[in-house]
């Protein structure tokens, strides 16, 4: 199958998917009416509520969702073959991801900007509200975990990459201070920042920059340090954890907000230097199989494949962004349609460029084997977009570099926002039985703290499966939610109920297997100590999250069987 | 011909704006506008039941918080939870 036979079946996906599908569903049930006030017109308090336009809203909600994930779960899920990671992409926007981006967005602005806690505990009942929080939070951690695994154990040993993140730090330290503090142009503050990167990531790549980070690494065989972790891989996820604590605790303007900025322009370059170099190259598959077997080292195909692609075909973090953030922005109710589906199958795109980079980027099966496999995945997905790259004369080790680089920084603009939540979280919590929590820096500490055990005890394969499936149950519960606001409007609710009922099953099916491979593995005789941790902590957080799950469902279940206020009074 | 291009040329330009620096002014917009309402808060208070400062001052700064009341009263009294923390982090997919 030829590259270009893929995109133009995403492409189609994308067209009939959103411009007949999501159209007459738009259209014909849940009606948006232009001139009806929307909560950002109405209330524009000018914190969170403040209207925008369409396109600016668009651009910030492909922003706010599309990023590692996408990239990462196709790369992995290629290990069942071709053809079932590409169906679920496809069809699994079609189905289930646009619905839940643009249902959760819509049901935003009709109920007032409400957050999905309030909508939970309102909708399904109080303690659904609770749920949702244990979610997020085991969510976060599991992100941090696998992100952070990614990242530490994996990009930043390569010796070449190191520097160019730094670069990417430093010059976004730069960009925030001559756009706040210079009052420079924002263009000429770009156009510095970021050419100022690239000599950055270049200069990385030199013998003598590379050297200096093998020798702090110990290569070329890093010895074992800790809990079966290398040399290179403990320094690798210190460097991580020090850029994550800067974006904890430095003002956001300084840090944070300026890196995340310059960030941007380095992936988003590379993805576009990326798919000018596949439309030229044009590869096919070779002979990457279009199925290999049921079960490989994730897992039962179902439902562990509808975990491991989570972001690029549905995904329950959509939700949050589209009622906390995008719906309170929102000009108009007609605008629901283009900023929160639309951007969900711009996503798909990003999902696919991700997929071709593991099945046509090195020549068939062997070659993604050799490439690191779904256990190397983001590595993969590197050397596949500079192989890309290298069709548009990008020498193959800056464009490696500049992978590597590009996902780093991707993984820890998000890690250091996560860690800010935790820290926020964590002192609401728990900041008024322990006074310490509500201290920043301890805050940001404890959180990091939890992060480097989930990095260096479980191992990355077993954390992903574990974050998809938390993602995917909250989507789960987003599109439950859904279901029963149109339910209570008195419209049609089966375009989101089914798939509620599909995410709900095949999540809790994941988690449940999940649950039972580690606990199975506490009693093998071989276990190390690093493996009993890792699989006691990920089985008990399964455990949780499927009590979590059934809980909901009782209490979902209820919502759904109850009569709509109209039809009680009527009946009374 | 040239208007539609110039048309596509804002759509491309608010869509990347979307994607860089609009986050940059939204923040800045909060940050404002938590400072106003704290300031409401301490002239106003005791529309919400806190103690507050002599009417003299309540009186003078009267006719430019009025157009603002209701807005900073929703705003200051709107049941929040974590959910609302999530608009920190984006790009997680």
């Amino acid at each position: 199958m030829n590259s270009i036979i893929v995109l133009i079946l995403g492409a189609l996906g994308i067209g009939i998917g959103y411009g007949v599908y999501a159209r007459r569903i738009n259209e014909n049930i849940v009606q948006p009416d232009p001139n009806k006030a929307t909560p950002a017109k109405m209330y524009m308090d000018g914190v969170d509520f403040t209207p925008a336009s369409r396109n600016v809203l668009f651009g910030y909600q492909f922003k706010s969702v599309a990023a590692l994930a996408p990239l990462t779960g196709p790369v992995i899920a290629v290990q069942w073959g071709w053809l079932p990671a590409l169906v679920w992409i496809i069809l699994g926007t079609f189905f289930i991801g646009w619905v839940q981006d643009y249902g959760a967005m819509i049901m935003g602005v009709r109920r007032e900007g409400d957050t999905m806690g309030a909508l939970s505990y309102k909708l399904i009942s109080p303690r659904a509200r609770n749920i949702l929080m244990i979610f997020i939070y085991f969510y976060l951690l599991l992100i941090m975990g696998a992100f952070g695994n990614a990242v530490g154990k994996t990009l930043m040993v390569n010796p070449k990459v190191p520097f160019g993140m730094i670069a990417v730090v430093l010059m976004g330290v730069l960009a925030g201070q001559m756009t706040y503090k210079w009052k420079q142009d924002i263009i000429i503050t770009t156009i510095v920042t970021v050419v100022l990167t690239f000599v950055g990531i270049w200069i990385s790549t030199l013998p003598f920059m590379s050297n200096i980070f093998s020798a702090l690494y110990g290569l070329p065989d890093s010895p074992t340090v800790f809990m079966g972790n290398t040399q290179a891989q403990i320094l690798g996820t210190l460097l991580m954890i020090i850029f994550c604590y800067l974006g904890a605790v430095l003002p956001i303007w300084s840090f944070a907000q300026p890196v995340n900025y310059v960030s941007f322009w380095i992936v988003s370059l590379g993805m576009v230097g990326g798919v000018l170099g596949l439309l030229i190259w044009r590869p096919g598959m070779g002979d990457f199989p279009v199925f290999t077997q049921f079960t490989t080292a994730s897992g039962p195909l179902w439902p562990m494949l509808f975990v491991t692609i989570a972001c690029g075909a549905i995904s329950g973090w959509h939700s949050l962004v589209s009622t906390s953030g995008t719906a309170r922005q929102l000009e108009q109710e007609t605008d629901a349609l283009p900023v929160g589906g639309g951007a969900m199958f711009m996503e798909m795109a990003f999902a696919v460029i991700a997929f071709l980079t593991a099945t046509v980027a090195f020549g068939g099966w062997q070659g993604y084997q050799d490439a690191g496999g779904a256990g190397a995945a983001l590595g993969v997905f590197a050397k596949g977009l500079a192989a890309f790259l290298g069709r548009i004369g990008v020498p193959e080790t800056f464009g490696t570099a500049y992978g590597s680089v590009f996902l780093t920084i991707m993984a820890l603009t998000i890690m250091q926002l996560v860690v800010r939540f935790m820290r926020v979280a964590s002192a609401e919590l728990v900041g008024d039985a322990i006074p310490a929590m509500k201290n920043v820096h301890v805050g940001t500490i404890v959180a990091l703290l939890l992060t480097l055990l989930f990095v260096w005890i479980i191992p990355w394969l077993a954390i992903w499966g574990a974050f998809g499936a938390s993602n995917q149950l909250m989507a789960g519960l987003a599109l439950l939610l859904i279901a029963l606001w149109l339910k209570a409007e008195g419209r049609r609710n089966t375009w989101a109920l089914y798939p509620s009922f599909f995410m709900i099953v095949t999540t809790l099916a994941a988690l449940l297997y999940l649950a039972y491979v580690n606990f199975s593995k506490l009693g093998a005789p071989d276990i190390t100590t690093q493996g009993f941790i890792a699989s006691l902590l990920l089985g008990v957080i399964a455990l949780v999250l499927v009590v979590a799950a059934v809980v909901l469902i009782v209490d979902g279940w209820k919502a759904l069987q109850a009569p709509r206020k109209e039809e009680a009074a009527e009946a009374a | 011909m040239l208007e539609r291009l110039r048309r596509i040329g804002e759509t491309v330009g608010e869509i990347i704006y979307g994607m860089t620096t609009y986050e940059w002014a939204r923040d800045v917009r909060r940050e404002r506008g938590e400072v106003e309402h704290l300031f409401v808060l301490i002239t106003f208070g005791d529309i919400v039941g806190l103690p507050i400062l002599p009417p003299y001052y309540t009186l003078r700064l009267l006719p430019y918080v009025v157009p603002l009341i209701n807005r900073w009263k929703r705003s200051l009294l709107r049941e929040r939870d974590w959910t609302d923390l999530t608009g920190l982090i984006e790009g997680i997919g």
